[in-house]
Formats: C-alpha cells, sequence, structure tokens
C-alpha cells in the first residue's frame, strides 16, 4: 500500500521504540509456527505470527479504543487507552503494540480493562482544557468520543476551567493549542519520521512532558514547512489550522468587494467527507452552487491555473534542456524541480537552500491565478483589482503561508487574500445552512470555464508529471498522446510508491507549435532523446531524492522531478477533512482519476481559456517577459539554522 | 570575537562527533564533554551538533531536557547536587539544604550571578548509607552537615576553575565505610571464575548458571541461565552484554560498592555471559552520579587488557574475543530499565520500548542485547569458581542463593550486607541495630513498606521480592512524609510516555496532599487506590508499574496514620 508507511517503521529516524514490530519467523516457514490461532472474546481467529492485537481484532470486527495508534504512523503504545487482559498475563498489554506469538485468550472488555481505560480518560481530561462548543474539533474529536463512548459522566480527577497556556498563533498555517495536547505525539512521529522535517519532539520528562519546538520557539519562527500533516493527525484540537474564514465572511458581507473563489481538485474530492458522505465522492459542481449561494461572486477552476503552470513549467524544461544539450551552459541546473507545492518550497528553502536554482522559477497554480485575476480578469471584468477579494480553496495548510510570502505581490496588489482549507469551507457552508450533498450542479464562471483533465490530476502525487508529460510529448512529438498511452493514461507516473523514477524515449519530433515558435525553430536536438522524470511524495521522501542527486545517484540524471510536500500528493494534503488514512486517500484517487477521465479536453496545452490568455494578455508567449512578470517568482534560501 | 568564538566552537563540536563517527549513538557523550567543558549547551551548539549527527536540533533540545545533568541554560562552574531521596531526607537534608541557600544566597535550580554557582536537587546519589550527601560537579560529599557546607563552598570559591579536594577527607566525608562483616567477593580470587569458564563450551556455561538458580539482582527477578538462553539462540551476527550499573532505586547503593571493590568480578562476569551468547562486546552502562568511579575502571580495563583477560583471543583462546567500553548515563532513573537504557546508550531519551520484542533479540541497535545487573555479573564467576552447587545450596527453593543488601535509615549500622534468600525481616533487622522499627520500606521506592506485622515474613523472590534496598523507619517517622517523598521521586524520574504513570503519579502526589491537610474523603482516597491498581496493570514498563506500590502499601497498613489529619497532627 503505502510505502512511506513501512519506511517509517523500518528506516525512520524516530526511536526504534516506536516502531512496528518485527518477530523473527521460524526457520519452518508456514508449516510450523507461521499461523496461530487466538481467541479473543471468545471468538478465535488464525492470524500470522507477528501480527499485533489490535489487527486480529480489526479482523473480527472487535472494537478496541486507540488514541496514540494511527494508520499511517509507527507504533508508539503510550496511552494505553487499547490496553487488554490477555490471559496470564502479570499485567495489561497494549493491543496496538502487542504481536502474537503463541496461542493466547484475550479478553477486550473485563472489569480491569473497562477500569483502566476509564482512569486514562479520566487522567487525560484533567490536563486537556475542553472547551467544547467553542471547539474547532468539536464532534470531530477523538478524545470527546471516547469519553462519550465510555461514559465519562464526571471528572474523577478534576478538569481544568482556565487554559494554562497562551496559543501559539504566529504561524500562518498552523495554530497550536498547547492546553488541549494529550501528549500522544502523533505530531511527533509525523514531524519526525513521517516528514522528516523535525519541528515537534516531546520535550522535559514526567509530569512536565510538553510537545514543542525547539527552545519552544513560536511556531513562525522555526522550520516548519506549514504542510499540516501534524494537524491532520492530531485527536484533538491541539493543533488546527489558521482559520480566515471570518474574514472571508466579512468581505461578502461589504458590498464594496468582489469576492472570487477558486476551488482546487483536492477539495472537492474529499469535501463530502465533512458532510457524512464517503470518502472518494467528487462534488465539484455542487460545490460551485454552495458557494455561489454562500455570497462569492464568482468561482473559478483552479485547474485553469494548473493548466497555465503546465505551459510555463514545461516550456521552462524545455528551455533547460535546450541550454544544457545545444548551449552547453554548464550555469542551468537539472533536473528541475517542481514548485507548486508550498510545502516542498519551504523545505528546500529550510533544507537544501543550495538546491533552490533547480526549482523551476513558475509559480504555485494558486498563485498564478491571484495574479490573472487581479489583472487580466479584472481589466476583462472592468473591476478595480483592489476591490477584488481573492480566495483559493486549498486542501493545503501551506498554501496559507504561500499566499502571506511578501514577493506573492506581482498583480501590485496581495495576489490571493486568504486560503480557505476544505475544512474550513465545509464550515462555511454549514453555516449557511446549506448541506452540500443535495445541491443541484452548476458550472464554472466564464472566462476560465471548465478547466483540463491534465489540471484535476494536480491533486494525486504524480499528477503533475503526468500533465506535464502530457503536453511535453504532445508538442514536441507533435502526435497525439493516446496514441502512446491508452486513454492517457501514463500509469508508470501513478501510484503511492514513496519515490518513482520512469523513462519515456521521445518517439519521433514534430514540428514546432505556434506557442512556443518564439523560442525553438526545431527540435531536432532533442531527436531520440529518453526523458527522464521523478516523482516523490512526502518530505521524507524528498530528502532520500535530494540525498540520491546529491550522491550522484540515478535520480541526478532526471530531467524533471515532481515533488509534493505531503503522503499522497495534494488530496492527502493538511487542509483535507480529518481523519486520514492510507485507504481515504486512494479514494480520493480515485474521484480525481475519474473526473480526469470525464473531462472532453485533457491536456493543458489545448485548454481554450489558456490560449486565449497567451492571445490577449501575455502576448510574449510562455516564459516571455510578461509571463516571468506575472507568472514566476523566486526563493529564499532560508536554510535551518534558527538565530 | 563572538564569530570567532562560535567558528572554535563549532570546530571542537564537529571534531568531537567525527571522533565518534558522527553516530547518533554519540549523541550523549557528545553534549556532556560540551556541558563539562563549556558549561553550557546553547541553542546554537545544539543545532551544531544535530547537523553534525544528522539529527533534528528539536531532538538534540529533547534529549538534553530529558536528561537530569544536561541542561539546556547556562551552569555556574561549580554545580552543587543536593540528594533529596528519602535516605538522606531522614538524615537532615533540610538544614543542609537552608545552609546551602543562604551561603549562596539562590534557590534551587538557581545559579548564582557570578556565574560560579548552579545550586539542584538530586535523586538518590547512592549515598544512602552515609545521608545527607551531595555532589559538587564530579566529586560526592557524604555525611554533610551546615557547618561542612560552608567549609566546602569556602574552597570551592577560593579555587579558580578547577579544584581539588584531594587530602581533604575531612570535608569530603567517606566513601566506602560502613561495610559489614565479610563478602563473598572477597573470597574469589580474580580470573579463578574466568579461567573455569574458558575451560567450559557455550552450553556448558549457561547450564551451570542455570543449575546454580541465579536469578536478575536488579529486582526483577528474571531467571539468568534463561535470559542467555534465549540471547544464544537469537541469530545475529553481533550480540552484545551490557552490565547496568544505573542504579537509580532510592537506598541503593550495592553496586557501587561492588565497582568499587571488585570491579574485575563485574568485568569476567561480563565476558563470561559474553562467551555463553557468543557476543564479543561489552557495555558497562555507569550512571553519571557515579563518575568518580570511571577512572579507577578505566584502570582497572587497562591492565585486563594488558594482561589479555580483554581484547582478542583471551588467555590465548583463539575465538575468545571480547572488549568492554563504559558509557556514561546523565542522570535519569527510568534508564535502570534495560529497554530504556538501550534507548539511551543509543542516544534517544531513556524511554522503555514496547515489550516484545525483548533486548534478548532486539536490543541495543537491533542486535540481541543481554542486559545484567552489577550484582548478577559479580556473581558469575563466584558460581563458576565455586561451582553452582554451592550456590544452589544457599537460599530457598525458589530463590537461590546469596544477595547484597544496601541497608540505610534508622539503624545503627547502615552499609552493604550480605544474606541468603529466604532471610526474614527480623532478622535481617537483629543484624543491622534496627529491632525497633516501625516498618521497613523494601525494594527502594518502586518497592513496598513492610510493617512490624509483617517482619516474619522472608526477603525473597517468592515472599517480599527486592533489587537489595533496606530502608529502616523508626517509631517516630511519618508515613506520608515517606510517601510523598518516593511520589515526588517519580512525577520527577517517570519518562512521562505512557499516561497511567505520567498522570497517575501526580494525582497520587495531589493525594498525599490532600491526606496531609485531612482533607481527602474516603471515597477519593479509594478511588487512587484504584488508580494505583490501574498503574500497575497498564503502565507501559516497570517502573511505571511500581510507582504505585509505595501509596497502596501505606493505605494498606497505615490508614489509622495517614487518615483524618488535622494541622495540630503536624
Amino acid at each position: 500500500m503505502s510505502s512511506y508507511r513501512n519506511k517509517a517503521d523500518q528506516e525512520g529516524r524516530g526511536p526504534r521504540s516506536t516502531r512496528l514490530v518485527e518477530v523473527e519467523k521460524p526457520l519452518e516457514g508456514e508449516s510450523i509456527g507461521g499461523r496461530i490461532e487466538i481467541e479473543m472474546d471468545d471468538k478465535k481467529i488464525f492470524v500470522p505470527l507477528g501480527t499485533t492485537l489490535l489487527t486480529a481484532a480489526r479482523q473480527m470486527g472487535i472494537h478496541i479504543p486507540t488514541l496514540c495508534y494511527h494508520d499511517d504512523l509507527c507504533i508508539a503504545g503510550i496511552c494505553r487507552i487499547c490496553v487488554v487482559e490477555v490471559e496470564g498475563h502479570r499485567t495489561l498489554e497494549a493491543a496496538c503494540g502487542y504481536p502474537i506469538t503463541e496461542p493466547i485468550r484475550v479478553k477486550t472488555h473485563s472489569r480491569l480493562v473497562r477500569q483502566a481505560r476509564r482512569h486514562v480518560l479520566d487522567l487525560l481530561l484533567s490536563k486537556h482544557y475542553g472547551e467544547c462548543y467553542a471547539c474547532q474539533r468539536n464532534n470531530n474529536c477523538e478524545l470527546q468520543a471516547l469519553a462519550k463512548e465510555y461514559g465519562v459522566d464526571f471528572y474523577r480527577f478534576g478538569h481544568p476551567n482556565v487554559p494554562r497556556f497562551e496559543k501559539d498563533r504566529s504561524s500562518y498555517a498552523v495554530v497550536r493549542d498547547m492546553n488541549k495536547c494529550i501528549l500522544c505525539r502523533r505530531c511527533v512521529r509525523t514531524c519526525i519520521d513521517l516528514q522528516e522535517v523535525g519541528v515537534l519532539e516531546a520535550v522535559g520528562r514526567g509530569g512536565q512532558t510538553s510537545i514543542q519546538t525547539f527552545r519552544n520557539l513560536p511556531l513562525g519562527e522555526v522550520i516548519c514547512i506549514n504542510c499540516g500533516q501534524c494537524i491532520n493527525r492530531c485527536p484533538t484540537a491541539a493543533l488546527t489550522a489558521n482559520d480566515p474564514t471570518d474574514e472571508v465572511w466579512a468581505a461578502i458581507d461589504d458590498p464594496s468587494k468582489f469576492v472570487v473563489l477558486q476551488t482546487a481538485p483536492s477539495p472537492r474530492a474529499a469535501i463530502g467527507e465533512c458532510f457524512g458522505l464517503p470518502p472518494g465522492t467528487p462534488l465539484t459542481y455542487e460545490l460551485n452552487t454552495a458557494v455561489r449561494r454562500c455570497g462569492f461572486n464568482r468561482v473559478f477552476d483552479t485547474n485553469f491555473a494548473a493548466d497555465l503552470t503546465i505551459i510555463e513549467e514545461g516550456t521552462e524544461l524545455l528551455l533547460r534542456l535546450h541550454r544544457a544539450l545545444v548551449q552547453k551552459d554548464p550555469t542551468v541546473r537539472l533536473p528541475q524541480f517542481t514548485s507548486c507545492s508550498p510545502g516542498w518550497v519551504k523545505f528546500i528553502e529550510h533544507f537544501a537552500p543550495d538546491m533552490l536554482p533547480h526549482v523551476s522559477t513558475a509559480k504555485s497554480p494558486q498563485q498564478m491565478f491571484g495574479t490573472v485575476i487581479k489583472t487580466y480578469y479584472a481589466q476583462k471584468a472592468e473591476l478595480r483589482p483592489e476591490n477584488i477579494v481573492t480566495v483559493a480553496l486549498m486542501p493545503c495548510a501551506a498554501k496559507k503561508f504561500e499566499c502571506n510570502r511578501p514577493e506573492m505581490c506581482d498583480s501590485g496588489f496581495k495576489d490571493i487574500d486568504y486560503g480557505l482549507t476544505t475544512r474550513e469551507m465545509a464550515k462555511m457552508i454549514s453555516e449557511a445552512g446549506i448541506h452540500l450533498p443535495d445541491l443541484p450542479k452548476s458550472g464554472f464562471d466564464d472566462p476560465f470555464g471548465d478547466a483540463t483533465g491534465s489540471g484535476v490530476i494536480f491533486g494525486a502525487t504524480g499528477g503533475v508529471m503526468e500533465a506535464a508529460l502530457r503536453s511535453v510529448i504532445e508538442l514536441v512529438c507533435g502526435v497525439r498522446i493516446e496514441s502512446l498511452f491508452e486513454q492517457a493514461r501514463i500509469l508508470p507516473v501513478r501510484g503511492f510508491e514513496g519515490v518513482k523514477y520512469a523513462e519515456l524515449k521521445l518517439p519521433e519530433i514534430g514540428a514546432v507549435p505556434d506557442l512556443l515558435s518564439h523560442l525553438f525553430q526545431d527540435w531536432k536536438w532533442l531527436e531520440g532523446a529518453t526523458l527522464k522524470v521523478g516523482i516523490c511524495h512526502g518530505t521524507a521522501n524528498a530528502r532520500k531524492v535530494l540525498q540520491d542527486i546529491r550522491a550522484g545517484g540515478r535520480f541526478s540524471e532526471c530531467h524533471f522531478i515532481e515533488f509534493m510536500a505531503c503522503p499522497g500528493g495534494c488530496l492527502g494534503g493538511g487542509g483535507q477533512p480529518i481523519p486520514t488514512s492510507p485507504a481515504i486517500r486512494e479514494a480520493r484517487a480515485r474521484a480525481i482519476y475519474a473526473e480526469d477521465e470525464a473531462y472532453q479536453i485533457r491536456k493543458s496545452h489545448e485548454n481554450p481559456a489558456v490560449i486565449e490568455l497567451y492571445r490577449e494578455f501575455l502576448t510574449d508567449g510562455p516564459c516571455g517577459k510578461l509571463s516571468h512578470r506575472f507568472l514566476h517568482t523566486h526563493y529564499v534560501a532560508r536554510g535551518k539554522y534558527i538565530a | 570575537m563572538l564569530v570567532t568564538e562560535q567558528d572554535k566552537l563549532r570546530q571542537d563540536i564537529q571534531a568531537w562527533a567525527a571522533e565518534w563517527g558522527n553516530r547518533r549513538e554519540c549523541l550523549i557523550p557528545l553534549l556532556q564533554r560540551l556541558q563539562r567543558e563549556h558549561h553550557e549547551i546553547s541553542d546554537f551548539c545544539m543545532q551544531v551538533i544535530a547537523d553534525a549527527l544528522e539529527i533534528h536540533p528539536v531532538e538534540v533540545y529533547s534529549v538534553v531536557s530529558f536528561y537530569q545533568f544536561l541542561d539546556e541554560r547556562p551552569k555556574g562552574c561549580f554545580v552543587v547536587r543536593l540528594c533529596q531521596t528519602l535516605s538522606c531526607d531522614m538524615q537532615g537534608k533540610a538544614r543542609v539544604a537552608r545552609q546551602l541557600e543562604t551561603d549562596l544566597g539562590i534557590g534551587f535550580g538557581e545559579t548564582t550571578k557570578d556565574g560560579k554557582f548552579t545550586l539542584e536537587w538530586a535523586h538518590c546519589i547512592g549515598m544512602c548509607d552515609q545521608g545527607p550527601a551531595m555532589l559538587i560537579n564530579e566529586t560526592v560529599f557524604t555525611q554533610v552537615t551546615p557547618q561542612l557546607v560552608h567549609d566546602i563552598l569556602q574552597v570551592c570559591r577560593q579555587s579558580f576553575g578547577s579544584f581539588s579536594f584531594e587530602g581533604r577527607e575531612d570535608l569530603v566525608g567517606a566513601r566506602n565505610p560502613s561495610f559489614t562483616g565479610p563478602l563473598t567477593f572477597d573470597a574469589v580470587k580474580p580470573s579463578v571464575g574466568l579461567q573455569a569458564a574458558l575451560e567450559k563450551g557455550r552450553r556448558e556455561i549457561i547450564s551451570e548458571v542455570a543449575e546454580s538458580g541465579l536469578k536478575g539482582r536488579g529486582g526483577a527477578g528474571f531467571p539468568t541461565a534463561t535470559k542467555w538462553n534465549l540471547a544464544a539462540a537469537a541469530r545475529d551476527e553481533k550480540k552484545v552484554i551490557v552490565c547496568n550499573a544505573d542504579e537509580g532505586e532510592p537506598g541503593t547503593f550495592k553496586d557501587r560498592v561492588i565497582l568499587n571493590r571488585y570491579p574485575k568480578l563485574v568485568f569476567e562476569g561480563m565476558i563470561i555471559a559474553g562467551r555463553a551468547i557468543g557476543a564479543k562486546e561489552g557495555v558497562l552502562y555507569l550512571r553519571q552520579e557515579y563518575t568518580y568511579l570511571r577512572e579507577k575502571l578505566e584502570g582497572v580495563l587497562q591492565e585486563m587488557r594488558s594482561r589479555n583477560l580483554l581484547g582478542t583471543a583471551i588467555l590465548g583462546r583463539e575465538g575468545m574475543d571480547f572488549d568492554i567500553r563504559i558509557r556514561m548515563g546523565a542522570g535519569a532513573y527510568v534508564c535502570g530499565e534495560e529497554t530504556a537504557l538501550i534507548e539511551s546508550l543509543e542516544g534517544q531519551r531513556g524511554e522503555p520500548r514496547n515489550r516484545p520484542p525483548y533486548p534478548v533479540n532486539t536490543g541495543y541497535e537491533g542486535h540481541p542485547t543481554v542486559v545484567n545487573n552489577v550484582e548478577t555479573l559479580a556473581w558469575i564467576p563466584c558460581i563458576l569458581a565455586k561451582g553452582a552447587k554451592w550456590f544452589a545450596s544457599l537460599g530457598t527453593d525458589k530463590s537461590r542463593g546469596l544477595k547484597l543488601f544496601s541497608v540505610s535509615g534508622d539503624c545503627e549500622r547502615p552499609g552493604v550486607y550480605e544474606f541468603p534468600w529466604g532471610i526474614t525481616v527480623m532478622e535481617l533487622l537483629k543484624q543491622i541495630g534496627g529491632e525497633n522499627a516501625k516498618a521497613v520500606q523494601i525494594g527502594g521506592a518502586s518497592g513496598y513498606i513492610v510493617p512490624a506485622s509483617r517482619f516474619i515474613d522472608t526477603i525473597a523472590f517468592e515472599d517480599i521480592s527486592t533489587g537489595g534496598s533496606v530502608i529502616v523507619l523508626g517509631p517516630n517517622r511519618d508515613m506520608l512524609q515517606l510517601t510523598r517523598n518516593f511520589l515526588e521521586f517519580f512525577v520527577e524520574e517517570s519518562c512521562g510516555q505512557c499516561t497511567p504513570c505520567r498522570e497517575g503519579t501526580g494525582k497520587l502526589l495531589d493525594g498525599v496532599r490532600l491526606l496531609e491537610e485531612g482533607k481527602c474523603s474516603m471515597r477519593y482516597l479509594k478511588e487512587l487506590c484504584k488508580l494505583g491498581e490501574t498503574m500497575r496493570l497498564a503502565s507501559k514498563c516497570g517502573l511505571g508499574q511500581s510507582s504505585a506500590n509505595a501509596f497502596l502499601s501505606m493505605v494498606e497498613y497505615f490508614p489509622n496514620e495517614i487518615m483524618g489529619r488535622t494541622e495540630l497532627i503536624l
């Protein structure tokens, strides 16, 4: 399934104590000890040696509560809510971390088990500042759910009624409220093992233990990349996204403001989860209706900007290749890295600033769109840009940081005013009294209209690469992509492996299309070339790829590498509905690929609105002076040292 | 100026890290060296270290914050640490503490303005028989009185940087007196046991140990031969023997005496264990409080190497390779738990692991690892020299052999004693001159209060089990004060991972405070006892599981003494 899970278990940098248990298999194999029969609450099951009690229970349909356990993370075994009684054992065992190595009898709800679970809950509640009514996670809180499940009707060991710590609101993306932390350390394992960013760790010991950043500095001052993966895995509201919905409502309510929303593909494939639908139910067009009812003046499809990104980034790649292969320019840096994931951009700014020249200067779709709306669209619709409020619905926490970067003001104004997460959008829709799944469908507003399938698949890992390949191959080879790949599905770049590598030999070369004729005379220099590409998701995998490039491994010979900060790509982003798991992300990916195939136009360079934009506005073509002014940016070498 | 200083620091750290091969394992030694030489682990240094070891700065910060002897705040040239654990508490630590505060003009946890002194509390520094005890840097001072404190600080004040108390026994106090009666260890000549072991094969050694019935002397009482057998059966190129010298249980100091007097027996025990399981590598994990022993131990190791008792082809036997290195702890009681100890060796926070897998299969860096207590290992050469039958003939059926006891508290002759298992509490009290005791705390903070009504019971794994700590409580001792002292110890020494221990110890301590004020309802007391049961059953490691013992036995045996208190009684 998901290889980053295994990675964290086997080679993660966290302590060995948190890795998945490995049990030595007997040499004789299956015949002797491979499978074991255990008895749990009078049910019997055969399980492979080394299966944890929790896994076995789930297979049998027996419910064992968990808190510190998470499908994406290595095992901690520290909250002790999942304890069960194993016959003959002196103490209770944590089901999440206990591997079955012998036939045992297990009771999952004996008196001692119930007493222990209730005590664990009471102890957690005695430190958890619960203000459930005023909590972002009200009704989606694992602690709250457990309190109900175990019938907590009074606080045995007290309950704090005043906060002890100040909320840390220093970050544009993530808010930390340590009053609600229950020390399950999922965020620590997310940050250190899963993402290898290393911002959060347990600090101190005993009763003084707390989760802190380096020297307990505010989150805005440390090397956080704002990916928000910790938010997705926090069982309570100790970690939440910085919520700008009040400001967005204020803009909507202000008659002088023209509020424009762009929606990215991933939230559309996931927002149904906030309304009780199963993961993987796309609600793109119902969402359009909903946001109009909320009062947004226009709703555009971010895919337009994704298509624009592909053209700009693809052209930049061709230019880099041309400079390297034809002009033999030693300063050109290859492989080119994608730049659409703001978490990844901040990651490389911190951890590999020397490699920044590899990163495409093209802005992310969100920011390109912001500029285009406040320039091109403002002209076209005869609006004053200062009156336009651009809001972006993104699956992402880092987008909140990105839109606040000082360099993102190419339109002369703040290109994107507010970044909303999927969860915040769902909240606004509920607030407007709308039940999203019941709404009629409606399309996107002109002039950007419906985009292409290439834009949609940006949401899944490998999507940017697939979109880029579709366009580059057609533009260079002059053949239809469908003649090479059935239904334009470039399968080698799809899938959830942490790091992927693919090679593609250009079958032939064609004539230079009009779009690029100002830059290239012919494609002869690409004749017989093999395009080598890499794809990775999750910054832990990104780190591996960067190391491989430094060491001169196979990724150093790539031409183009897609990096996504979040596991699974945008569909697993830090702004997506909670909970998350490999299965949920796979369901969302299926929705995205299905949506791609439903499009008439599936290649970025065929998007009529994009062609129109180059004809009317960016008249000197892709990577021209105008596009550099509006659609490209630069990066900051931040480094990892904190002064 | 500042820049060059930073550059110098960076170069130093990078050079030190390179000496250890830039491995995570060296994090703690690196931090200790930095602390020792620069009296401060600054933000900058933590980041340089993280860079050198390819870990995250926050991980370094996290490790620094875990260990008591590491601190990210600047420390004085002299770090004064006064032991606050029960035995020293009973011997008048409070007045010494007051004198330290007035003399230095600072409170505990503070550093003087001139940066010369830092005053801190310490948990049991293993000098319980000669309390109150304190450490200044690495030097230990025993039987400290308020007057002595003043004189000692005066010597510090007058010294430049380095200070020496050599020849000042009047101030330092004795380190190894009150040693009571002969020990078997005296009678066993070094290298006799080792010779005997080298004559035997792996299986023979293990079966000899099995026949002796030796069980782990650290407290848990796991049969040593079984442990060795499991490790011997594990398939791995590399195996490790770890000697657990992180003696932190309040009231225990026998390991210090063994290491000081019979280090060769311990090292031979490690070599024999290595032969038995097929390990070539031994690590002595020595608690930082015992740093003053290190030089001596290194000398013994060097001598053994020169005599070919360590190294390759020991005593001319081809393939019999074994060497021992010493790793210092950094001040964490929980590191006495074997998996926490292994975590600490790997440069992590000393947090116990999930078990299974057990260290004998997956231990230090994933290799099969045997962690044995100092005393256990010291008995090994004795058993091989004198025969398993001799050892098995002593003690009881389920607890064979002899045991060392660390005796402190209200008795006439505190010190280290050797008794066979199965001795009754009363007999023991007679030997040490503590017959009029009201109760005895056996097993330290994680042990039980044994009231006078149970003095006829025996000390053995099957009855009153212990790692050897015996604290005698005289007729006037307040049980609540004792329990509070232990709970304060646990609140700070819990690793903070699992909920029952991290939060539970705090709740029990709050409960003791309520009892002291006479404000604890019977209903709440019962709830706390149930919580104690949960802590015993649901905590992740042995420390957590035993952290409620003192509280539970207090409630069981002394309900009349703890309930219904008013301010007047206090």
